[in-house]
């Protein structure tokens, strides 16, 4: 255990001294504050402050993920390019200690600069308010859609498949299926029926019901997209939408709670949110939103997949800043496990370049996987069986990334942190901490000289 | 455990990457290094020594056959905690200076603190930079990396020493003190391996040879058994009477042997540490490494380990500056070092018979350089500054000794 804790000391002086971490540091330090300063975003407080932390949180991880590929890779292969490596394994440490100290060292300098420089981001982002002089309007805003962390309830799917096979049947009954197969028809009749489970006609009404709501303030927010069949002149449409008791929603009970019922006007194929009180949710956490298709307009609306979700505070803004860095946090984990078995079977600039790669495709790891989905439609077996696993074994950056959570005041859950944690860490990061031990182990150390 | 080191049919090739056999770096090679013994790997550049010795600690994997190191393998941490070892060059950490480094090391070997830190100090002090430890080792000179590579391989008090070339780079005082400190170890119960091609190095100082060429070994046994030329002798007076000189040519003349009669000469490395030596006493201030004969004390200590603390504590050490005048000695774990040959030679130059031997007795088997002769050097010249520079500086005359063996 000593030894350990010596390499990973050394680690870090030779990170520092070396001036690798100073580079990266010094960066740091001039390119955050020139951040808050410059964005402006919409010119709106909100949209300075979602500017920013997005900026500055990329940077932060971008910066330190490179920082971690250099100096893990950097602290092995230099000891085993100038050769230091031969006097500090011949003495009393096995070789995985060796590693494990490495690792030690550049996960306490990661630990403290990302420390240091969140912390930096969350001052400033706390504090942006009074240095651009807000206005209230601006500040209830902000606190409403930025200084929270607000959970999303999302339309729950709808199973139809019982729906989908009946059509098929019908269709094939009738002989008038296309001429396609069978795969492609009943993805296409499954695509129809979820539409029509978000369409309402003129006059009709669309009810969702969510489990579990617990608000932790006054309002709530339902965030909608309408689509519509044919475009009104002005781009608008009317919608009446009720909030409460799923009781009353649907059958016209009287509730103990209030509810919520309003008519309003909203603009086609943007986003928007409705704040309405929280205490029209029961006590059981039962709640229904309902949207009716009100007779003054003149075409049927539809809401897109991701068209329609719920959203109320769930945590603060702080605790869901802490979860985000604990995100960026996993990945440089990962990065410091990647670097360090990379160094241990090629030299420094295979080293950099593989991890590089690694990383690069990590961040667009969805795009990557989807892409391969859709390209392998025909050779299926082959790939499920092989590239498949391959690519899943790849961390997934874009699906944890932390500005996604942070710029639009999304709760980033314990359980999302946790699903992290298992995957990124406990599983990817050990597999390349364990094949890394293995390689070092068994490799020779010294060079060959005749 | 018989051996400290043997090996069984060690062999090592290196294929290229078609897995061809390219080299032969070691082949069948069955070496033996019995406890308590300085052992000598020569052979010149490329004949398999470094190999050897790197399939010893585990840093390459032999193709066939066994290494075993003090009983077991090499890469074993048990076994590596009583290992010293020095590569071919000291690999170092740049960044680092001297007393970091040792502390690195020491920390790996997971000493306490405190032990650690007497140990660095006398490390420091034995291998002469304590003035320069706060600068880093990247801007030393390869002497002076050297020695730190010495220093690192013997924070551990090992058992057993393992030096590749240990001398290269090296001015010829930190050479004869290497010589001196392998000695000493010896002395103590220690095993050396030591790998080298400067031939010198080892003959001072090796008990059994063994000669590598092209990864075989060609040929082993005890120095002195080698190298004796039995078929003659030497006889070294002090300045006589060219009387007596005849008298004694005409004895062999009669003995019908053939005869040679020189005056021998100081060896250079005598020579030139007595130079060294004069400017330092002069104070002549140099940013390099400060030339001591001294040895830590820790290493030179046959106590226990709780014995050894104490003394460091309790020893004052010695703060070296290069200004510094030779009068360390006070330091009390010097005295059973280098200097007492020396104080035995002055007894005897300066004409009082009584010499102590308990030195030499343990060491006339170790150094065959031990002087025989002692006269040599005139009375008169015993003045102030001799005595100073002998009692710092030589830590065996045996030099003499040499010399007069190539002249035979």
């Amino acid at each position: 255990m000593r030894g350990i804790w010596a390499v990973a000391k050394n680690t870090i002086k030779q990170a520092l001294r070396m001036k690798i971490a100073v580079v990266f540091i010094i960066l740091l330090f001039v390119l955050l504050p020139v951040l808050g300063i410059t964005t402006t975003g919409d010119d709106t407080l909100k949209g300075r402050l979602q500017t920013f932390i997005s900026y500055g949180l990329s940077l932060t991880s971008l910066l330190l993920c490179l920082l971690t590929i250099f100096v893990s890779v950097y602290t092995v292969t230099s000891d085993i390019k100038y050769r230091q490596i031969y006097t500090v394994i011949t003495k009393p440490i096995r070789r995985f200690q060796l590693l494990l100290g490495k690792l030690l060292g550049v996960m306490i300098l990661d630990i403290v600069l990302l420390v240091l420089f969140s912390a930096l981001i969350y001052t400033f982002a706390v504090y942006m308010p009074k240095i651009f002089k807000a206005t209230d309007e601006e500040l209830v805003q902000v606190n409403n859609e930025f200084y929270t962390a607000r959970a999303a309830l999302n339309i729950p799917e709808v199973d139809v498949t019982g729906e989908v096979k009946e059509r098929y049947e019908k269709l094939e009954r009738l002989k008038r299926l296309p001429d396609l197969p069978r795969e492609e028809i009943i993805a296409e009749l499954t695509k129809q029926a979820q539409l029509e489970k978000r369409a309402a006609d003129v006059g009709g009404v669309l009810i969702w019901e969510f489990d579990n709501v617990k608000p932790l303030t006054e309002s709530m927010f339902i965030k909608f997209k309408y689509d519509v069949a044919v475009n009104p002149p002005d781009m608008q449409v009317y919608g009446r939408w009720y909030a409460g008791d799923p009781q009353y929603v649907k059958y016209g009970q009287q509730p103990p709670t209030p509810f919520y019922d309003n008519i309003l006007k909203h603009s086609i194929q943007t986003f928007h949110e409705i704040e309405f009180p929280a205490d029209v949710v029961p006590e059981n956490g039962h709640l229904a939103i309902a949207f009716m298709n009100v007779s003054l307009n003149r075409t049927s609306i539809t809401f897109p997949p991701d068209g329609l979700a719920i959203l109320y505070k769930a945590d603060t803004f702080t605790a869901n800043f802490i979860r985000a860095v604990f995100l960026i946090l996993f990945r440089l984990v990962f990065l410091a496990c990647l670097g360090v078995l990379a160094s241990t079977f090629v030299s420094m600039p295979v080293a950099i370049l593989l991890c590089l790669v690694l990383f690069s495709t990590a961040t667009i790891s969805g795009f990557v996987i989807e892409s391969f989905d859709s390209l392998s439609a025909n050779m299926s077996m082959f790939y499920s069986y092989t590239i498949k696993w391959i690519i899943r074994l790849l961390p997934q950056f874009d699906k944890f990334n932390p500005t996604k959570f942070l710029v639009q005041a999304r709760l980033l859950s314990w359980s999302v942190l946790a699903q992290c944690v298992v995957f990124m860490v406990f599983i990817k990061s050990s597999i390349l901490l364990l094949l890394a031990f293995f390689i070092f182990s068994y490799r020779e150390i010294a060079k060959i000289i005749v | 455990m018989e051996y400290a080191i043997e090996t069984f049919s060690l062999t090592k090739i290196f294929s290229d990457w078609w897995g061809r056999t390219k080299v032969y770096a070691v082949d069948d090679l069955n070496l033996q290094v019995r406890q308590n013994e300085v052992f000598g790997l020569l052979g010149p550049n490329g004949s398999g020594k470094t190999t050897t010795m790197k399939m010893l600690l585990g840093l390459l994997h032999p193709t066939k056959g066994k290494a075993l190191i003090l009983g077991g393998d090499g890469a074993n941490p048990k076994i590596n905690s009583r290992i010293g070892f020095l590569p071919e060059e000291s690999y170092l950490y740049k960044y680092l200076n001297a007393r970091e480094t040792l502390d690195f090391y020491g920390r790996l070997f997971g000493l306490p603190a405190k032990l650690r830190k007497m140990r660095i100090e006398a490390l420091l002090d034995m291998v002469g930079l304590k003035a320069v430890a706060n600068r880093s080792v990247g801007t030393y000179s390869k002497g002076m990396a050297r020695r730190i590579g010495l220093a690192q391989a013997l924070i551990n008090d090992p058992e057993l020493l393992i030096l590749d070339e240990p001398t290269t780079g090296l001015d010829p005082i930190g050479t004869r003190q290497i010589k001196d400190l392998i000695l000493k170890l010896a002395q103590r119960g220690k095993t050396v391996l030591l790998c080298s091609h400067l031939l010198a190095d080892v003959e001072d100082v090796c008990d059994r040879i063994a000669i590598l060429y092209g990864g075989k070994i060609q040929t082993q046994g005890r120095v002195r058994e080698l190298l004796q030329q039995s078929h003659k002798i030497q006889i070294t007076t002090d300045a006589i009477s060219d009387s007596t000189l005849s008298k004694i040519e005409q004895l062999i003349k009669d003995e019908k042997a053939e005869y040679e009669v020189t005056s021998p000469m100081d060896k250079l490395e005598t020579f030139f540490i007595n130079t060294v030596a004069q400017a330092q006493r002069l104070a002549q201030p140099t940013s390099g490494a400060v030339s001591t004969t001294k040895i830590g004390g820790f290493l030179v200590q046959d106590v226990p380990l709780e014995n050894i603390l104490d003394k460091l504590v309790s020893s004052p050490v010695s703060k070296e500056t290069s200004q510094e005048a030779p009068t360390t000695e006070k330091v009390p774990v010097d005295e059973d070092s280098g200097t007492e040959p020396d104080k035995q030679l002055l007894t005897e130059l300066t004409g009082t018979a009584e010499t102590s031997q308990s030195e030499s007795d343990a060491g006339e088997e170790k150094t065959r350089t031990e002087p025989v002769e002692s006269e040599q050097v005139p009375q008169e010249t015993q003045d102030q500054v001799k005595k100073d520079i002998l009692d710092r500086l030589t830590g065996r005359p045996g030099s003499q000794n040499d010399k007069n063996r190539q002249t035979d």
